[in-house]
């Protein structure tokens, strides 16, 4: 685990990895200013233990772990919110940069997917993260990672077929 | 043939919404503020480590790593040799698990807020909060698939410099 990257890197790493990091974190909590706050403490932590940059599966790992102890923080939380991860009042601010209407569309049928899904789907799309990472990152198998990213779409693409 | 194709450079159009300008600054600062450790926001006592803990998790992992090196394989059927002219040629030992980090969770199951304290050399208190947690540090062979899970509890004392009005 001995980390051999500079100061500098380090910073290249987070400037590049940041929207992914924030969007994924974004998973959990519902603001974009609680994302970057757990994304923060997250990278500031895996930064301190000497972690090697590219073990993108600990990162990931760190900042779902950062989110879920936030959750557990907030005592106004009942514990019910935080099972389900308040679904249903997630999204007060959007997540992507605004596009056409079809982009828009896309956009709110991802918010839509079950929050497995989504988290499979937004680490592999947007971050770029491997199956194996991605199983890793959430303890599952690969083909379990795989199995719910192809639900994903499919339920995306049934979402957007026009009736 | 993949089926999603389309749908997928679709998604790939769509751009996450960029962090805000301050994140990199806070980040910047948070990384250069672990070097130097400031002692006016945190105690020196910043980890304090349940030593019979650790060294419980220490051994079960010492014990496991023991136990990963012992080839429970029968032995091959070696004809006995009363005598041999030939030196005995050295056994290799079991190769080390590969283990690579795999995970780390950090879970806080109490805060106490322990009220103001004075420091001395500053002319403000500050509030000193108390926080339980857990951590637990996982790694993983990725070629044999076994793992080494490690917990511990820490206790983390923080000093919050509190501002008049």
């Amino acid at each position: 685990m001995e980390n051999v990257a500079t100061h500098e890197d380090w910073k290249v790493c987070f400037s590049q990895l940041a929207p992914g990091l924030v969007l994924f974190a974004r998973q959990w909590v519902r603001s974009r200013a609680d994302a970057e706050d757990v994304v923060q403490d997250a990278f500031v932590r895996f930064w301190r233990r000497n972690h090697r940059i590219d073990n993108r599966a600990l990162l990931y790992s760190a900042v779902r772990s950062a989110a879920l102890d936030l959750i557990r923080r907030d005592q106004r939380r009942s514990r019910r919110e935080i099972e389900v991860f308040a679904d249903a009042d997630r999204s007060v601010q959007p997540e992507f940069e605004p596009g056409d209407d079809s982009q828009r569309e896309l956009a709110t049928a991802v918010d839509h997917l079950p929050r497995d899904q989504r988290e499979v789907l937004v680490m592999k799309v947007w971050n770029d993260l491997t199956f194996a990472e991605i199983a890793e990152t959430l303890g599952i198998s690969p083909n379990t990672a795989a199995s719910r990213y192809r639900y994903a779409l499919a339920a995306l693409k049934k979402r957007l077929q026009p009736q | 043939m993949n089926d999603f194709s389309e749908l997928e450079r679709e998604l790939k159009k769509l751009q996450p919404v960029r962090p805000s300008a301050t994140l990199m600054e806070r980040i910047e600062q948070a990384l250069a503020d672990v070097n130097k450790i400031p002692s006016n926001l945190i105690a020196p006592k910043r980890f304090t480590i349940n030593w019979v803990g650790l060294g419980l998790g220490v051994a079960a992992a010492a014990a496991f790593l023991i136990l990963a090196r012992v080839d429970f394989r029968p032995a091959a059927k070696t004809p006995s040799q009363v005598a041999s002219a030939a030196p005995a040629l050295p056994q290799s030992a079991a190769p080390l698990p590969n283990f690579v980090p795999a995970g780390v969770t950090r879970v806080v199951y109490n805060t106490r807020d322990e009220g103001l304290v004075f420091r001395g050399g500053h002319e403000r208190p500050a509030r000193r909060v108390r926080t339980a947690q857990r951590e637990t540090l996982q790694w993983r062979d990725p070629q044999s698939g076994a793992s080494l899970r490690v917990s511990y509890p820490t206790e983390e004392v923080t000093l919050i410099p509190v501002l008049g009005q």
